[in-house]
């Protein structure tokens, strides 16, 4: 089923090679199946998502891309459970997650999902190496000491783990961030906009610990986003437009990925 | 600026809901004080004008001065009445006799809750404000005439059989008929009775004299004319008033006896209520002007002046304030009728009319509670006009520091000095009791900001080591938790079984058990569900939420400290009382055991005295070796007016044999020289009278009788003979006859046959109580307790106020951390362990309150008994009260809790982590 709009269909021939093209299918960490999303009723509906398809597979960084209103954070959240769709279902590593209850939702959070946010959320109380161990002491976990060693390690925190996160800067906060979201081992981690409020020097910095947690850990993540340079790190990247999925591509340098942004907003 | 804050009033209902309900209930106090002894004084102002509605002229004896243990005993020569009636102007004139006593019905005397038994002489007069609604007046010996009220009470009508129990002895009566005294079916909770006049006579020993002559003057002469005709008629012994006077006087010193202790005790703890709602009010503007710092930025940037920042947040304040204080006056009245129905549940009957408001109450109310309003939030509001522009374009809600803040260690040591001071001065300076005690009272309120500036320094350290046993904290919560239900089940189950007992009364006993079933398994689902979380598999979680709520607590120190300061004041005037109970308590047991030497005491029912012969009663029983009768009276020494100290008499000879003096100078052999007209005397009033030993001095009795008396001896004894100590001798001569309020006997030994033996030696005298000293001791302590019971419902007022304050904190800071609360769920902590995060905070922040509110209570307390030890009072620490004390604190926590925690938990991930 072609779910394209007849404009955006029309413009093919311009878009880089790779994009829309059958993917190869791995194994599919999530798999959303016609996810609808109203918000309001009536006239005053507004659809943030309206069919969408997807599989994702693991050990890929999938970025979704679009412009605002697009629908993207809407679909995040659904995939991660934070949403529910009014239509449509999610299957998260084996586990529906459309219908939990909350108790199993909380459930899940704790064992498959790890987030990263823009505005970082640290706990202010708390020391940076607290914060990475947070997750394990809200589950009440026994904590696997190498495995945190480890993830300090690769966030390069080593001096600053007694640091509250008010003396640390946005980019040492965002790395804490990310250790925090991967301390659990979740199946999926997603990230919003997680270079939304960095400059461009500490926003590689978190990127490039995005991209080697892929490399070297095997972490599927989920990373929405409008900047061109943070998306050029996904494997594959979704554009979303008017609640819908217009283009589905693999990797994309930025040019590339601006040229389709202006693509879309040519389109308008 | 006022639309403005009007809208942030409006907008922020629960939060100004909170802020208001702190001032409502501080001037429901105040207000309920005043509307609760106002209807007390107007209540007997009524009886007495009632009872002197037919009197132009009424004739007593002169009373040098009131005495607080009797009235007059002597009264007037019955010849007098001739004179009377002989004077020019004079329409009629009666004498008649009035006493108080008992009433027995088949042996049992009949309680009256502290109100007197009164027996007036039948006057057969329209003077007389007395009208017969069943049966006749008392016209032979024997008859006894009795109030309406008395008569539905005891289920009495004419024919009954009546004992009547006076000072003289046991007389037994017939009721002929039943009485309402003016409109009224009874004078308050008193018992009235009607008897002949000769019985009278007999009955108060009164032969050939009567207690009063009540005049009504002849056509066109007026009372005050009257009044001054008869004065001159007769001579100095006799005090003539008009009747319109005589009501006056009689009511005004009967409702300055009850409200020179109600005023004072309840105004107190009204003002603590207050001081209490002045840190909860200070506390929740400061955290309201902290969360609108961009606001406040926003409207300075937008050309707002400093000014008009400032009028913004008073003027919000100023709104509360009114509105609040305007609601506290209405709940002012329930607080009155709720007080009316306390006393009547601790069985002390005051008359009541109805609830007057008077405008001294509105004036009052309102300028305390608008006033606190605004005074407390001027501190805050001070600071919002600090806040920059610029702040309108800055991340985060915190106010810059106050330029002043380094310097407030300081000013709490200056704060503390001051209040010491106000203190020390109330206590050792001069002055009047009135203005001393003021002093006490601001120097405890300095004393109380002191702490509560200094105690954010606390807090870390309080909350560190409260957090640091998260183990302890989740099981002491939970324990609470399963006492808050419990005390939440109690309350709702009382109330809904009263409700229902007034609706509908054969449903009481079905309603109750459902009722009771509903809560017992509420506790047990609660304990279970605690029990399974504190020691099952979720154990983990629990450490986490208690070690989020410690950093959440240490977050904001100030804040804290002032939530918790609201909960120390309460709980530290709690334990004040608490702790100087337990010594006035231990004080009295201990004096007692050293002191007195008998094994049994014989009192009156009510507070009677007894018949003069029941000391010979007790005497003539096999197993009592000594009886010593004790009597009580009030007198004046050389003309000193400010200390009349109380005068006590016994048998030397018996006494000796009863009681242990503690001689300061002198030995047990002065005693028998007591005879002789000498006296001995207690330390402290030998001191305030300056007088020792080898000086003489004089007594006047309340009749006016002096007698000339020398100091033999002194000792110590300032909780049980606490006067002067003459013989029986002396005693005679000043007093027409002998009426002991106590006997002490000893008989080798308490035991039930012996107590049995008294009490059938005295079975014909039913007000006298036999007790074995420990039953004594018990007694005494258990009218403590009782009083100590209603101070702290009082105080539990304020308890809830500061609870309302750790609600007001917790809503406010929860709201601020919205979005990290959302990034916890988000993370994976679930509802149960954000709610759990709250309460955890809620307890750090009560048992701050509870540790330095016991702290400051038991230092307080310290001061103050240390200063009273003349008086006898110790030092004692009640540790069971202080631990429940701060169970109470934990228990107000967990309660505070529960909506903040609802709605923390309800946060929705997705609107908080986009929360700005």
């Amino acid at each position: 089923m072609d779910i394209r709009p007849e404009s955006t269909a029309a413009m093919q021939e311009q878009l880089p090679p790779g994009c829309d093209a059958a993917l190869g299918a791995d194994e599919a960490v999530i798999v959303a199946r016609g996810l609808g999303r109203t918000y309001g009723e009536g006239i005053a509906a507004v659809h943030a998502l309206r069919g969408v398809d997807i599989d994702l597979a693991r050990g890929h960084l999938t970025g979704i891309m679009g412009p605002s209103g697009s629908g993207k954070s809407t679909l995040m959240h659904i995939l991660a459970g934070l949403d529910e769709p009014t239509e449509g279902s999610v299957v998260l590593d084996g586990t529906e997650i459309t219908d939990l209850k909350e108790r199993a939702l909380t459930q899940l959070r704790r064992d498959k999902i790890g987030f990263i946010f823009q505005t970082f959320n640290l706990l202010p109380t708390l020391t940076a190496e607290e914060n990475i161990r947070l997750p394990l002491t809200i589950a009440g976990r026994k904590v696997d000491e190498e495995w945190v060693a480890q993830l300090i390690d690769t966030v390069g925190l080593g001096d600053r783990l007694t640091h509250r996160p008010s003396e640390l800067s946005g980019g040492q906060q965002q790395r804490v961030a990310v250790a925090r979201a991967l301390v659990g081992r979740p199946a999926v981690l997603f990230a919003d906009e997680p270079t939304g409020n960095l400059d461009s020097r500490t926003g590689d910095e978190v990127l490039d610990l995005l991209r080697r947690s892929v490399e070297v850990m095997g972490q599927t993540i989920v990373m929405v986003t409008h900047d061109a340079h943070a998306a050029s790190i996904a494997d594959r990247l979704l554009f979303l437009q008017d609640g819908r999925i217009v283009h589905d591509c693999a990797h994309m340098d930025r040019d590339e990925i601006f040229e389709v942004i202006k693509s879309l907003e040519d389109a308008r | 600026m006022i639309r403005i804050a009007w809208r942030s009033l409006v907008a922020h209902k629960l939060r100004s809901f909170l802020t208001a309900l702190a001032i409502l209930l501080g001037v429901a106090m105040i207000s309920g004080t005043y509307v609760f002894t106002d209807q007390i004084d107007r209540a007997f102002d009524e009886v007495f004008t009632e009872a002197y509605s037919g009197t132009d002229v009424t004739i007593t004896r002169k009373a040098s001065f009131t005495s607080q243990f009797s009235q007059a005993l002597a009264g007037l020569p019955e010849s007098m009445v001739d004179d009377v009636r002989a004077v020019d102007g004079v329409g009629e004139a009666y004498g008649y006799i009035a006493g108080q006593g008992a009433i027995a019905l088949d042996g049992e005397v009949v309680e009256t809750g502290g109100s007197p038994t009164l027996f007036f002489s039948y006057v057969p007069s329209e003077i007389s404000a007395t009208s017969y609604v069943d049966g006749e007046p008392p016209a032979q010996t024997g008859d006894l005439g009795i109030s309406q009220k008395f008569a539905e009470d005891e289920g009495l009508a004419p024919g009954s059989s009546v004992t009547v129990i006076t000072d003289t002895g046991a007389y037994d009566t017939r009721v002929s008929g039943v009485f309402v005294f003016g409109s009224e079916s009874s004078l308050g909770g008193s018992v009235l009775l009607n008897m002949t006049f000769e019985d009278g006579q007999t009955w108060f020993d009164m032969a050939g004299r009567v207690s009063e002559i009540d005049v009504q003057a002849a056509e066109g002469v007026t009372p005050d004319e009257l009044a001054a005709r008869i004065r001159a008629a007769l001579s100095e012994e006799a005090e003539v008033k008009t009747g319109e006077q005589a009501a006056a006087d009689q009511s005004a010193q009967i409702s300055e006896a009850i409200g020179s202790f109600l005023n004072p005790v309840l105004l107190s703890f009204g003002g603590v209520a207050v001081l209490v709602g002045a840190f909860t009010i200070f506390n929740a503007f400061t955290m309201t002007v902290a969360q609108r710092r961009r606001e406040f930025a926003m409207l300075r940037a937008l050309g707002a002046s400093r000014r008009q920042v400032l009028f913004s947040v008073t003027g919000e304040a100023l709104g509360v304030g009114v509105v609040a204080s305007i609601a506290g006056l209405f709940v002012g009245l329930g607080f009155a009728a709720g007080i009316n129905e306390l006393m009547k549940a601790a069985d002390v009957e005051i008359p009541l009319s109805g609830l007057v408001m008077e405008p001294r109450t509105v004036v009052v109310g309102l300028a305390v509670g608008i006033s606190v309003a605004l005074l407390s939030a001027l501190i805050p509001a001070v600071r919002a006009t600090r806040v920059p522009p610029i702040a309108a374009l800055q991340e985060g809600s915190s106010l810059p520091p106050s330029r002043y803040s380094r310097l407030m260690p300081y000013l709490a040591v200056v704060v503390a000095v001051v209040g010491i001071a106000g203190v020390v001065n109330g206590m050792y300076g001069a002055g009047s009791t009135t203005q001393r005690l003021l002093g006490i009272a601001a120097g405890a309120v300095l004393l109380f900001v002191a702490v509560a500036i200094s105690s954010k320094y606390f807090v870390a350290p309080v909350a560190r080591a409260v957090g640091g046993w998260p183990m302890a904290l989740v099981i002491v919560s939970g324990l609470a938790m399963v006492a808050a239900a419990a005390a939440v089940w109690g309350l709702g189950a009382g109330l809904s079984v009263a409700l229902v007992g007034l609706l509908w009364e054969g449903a009481v006993q079905v309603v109750g058990i459902v009722l009771g079933a509903a809560g017992v398994a509420f506790v047990l689902w609660i304990l279970v569900q605690e029990a399974r979380e504190a020691w099952g598999l979720t154990r983990r979680e629990n450490l986490s939420a208690a070690r989020l709520a410690r950093g959440n607590s240490m977050r904001n120190p100030a804040r804290t400290a002032a939530t918790a300061a609201a909960l120390m004041v309460g709980l530290g005037v709690v334990v004040f009382v608490a702790v100087f109970a337990q010594g006035l308590r231990s004080s009295f047991i201990d004096s007692f055991d050293q002191v007195v030497r008998g094994d049994y005491v014989i009192t009156g029912a009510n507070f009677l005295p007894l018949p003069a012969e029941t000391v010979r009663r007790v005497e003539s029983v096999p197993e009592v070796d000594a009886a010593a009768g004790i009597e009580l009276q009030q007198v004046q020494v050389d003309g000193n007016e400010t200390t009349r100290p109380p005068l006590y008499a016994a048998d030397p000879y018996t006494l000796e044999r009863v009681w242990d003096f503690d001689w300061i100078d002198g030995d047990d052999d002065v005693l028998l020289e007591l005879e002789g007209g000498g006296a001995v005397l207690e330390q402290q009033t030998a001191d305030s009278l300056g007088l020792r030993v080898g000086q003489g001095f004089e007594v006047l009795t309340a009749e006016g009788t002096t007698t000339d008396l020398e100091v033999l001896g002194i000792y110590r004894d300032p909780i049980m003979l606490n006067g002067l100590l003459v013989s029986t001798a002396v005693y005679d001569r000043l007093y027409p006859r002998r009426q002991p309020f106590m006997i002490l006997a000893s008989t080798g030994g308490a035991s039930a046959a012996t107590t049995q033996a008294i009490e059938s030696a005295l079975a014909d005298v039913p007000t006298a109580q036999v007790l074995t000293a420990d039953e004594y001791k018990d007694d005494v302590v258990g009218q403590l307790n009782q009083l100590l019971n209603l101070f702290y419902g009082l105080l539990a007022m304020s308890v809830i106020i500061s609870l309302f304050g750790i609600v007001n904190t917790l809503v406010l800071s929860v709201y601020e951390r919205t979005r990290e609360i959302g990034m916890l769920r988000a993370i994976g902590a679930s509802r149960r362990q954000i709610r759990r995060s709250v309460r955890y905070e809620s307890v750090i922040t009560s048992v701050i309150g509870g540790l330095l509110g016991i702290v400051v209570g038991v230092v307080f307390a310290y001061i103050v008994t240390t200063r009273f030890g003349g008086m006898g009072i110790k030092f004692a620490v009640p540790g069971l009260q202080l631990l429940v004390a701060l169970g109470v604190a934990v228990v107000a926590g967990v309660l505070a809790a529960i909506l903040p925690a609802r709605r923390a938990a309800r946060i929705d991930i997705l609107e908080a982590i986009h929360y700005e």
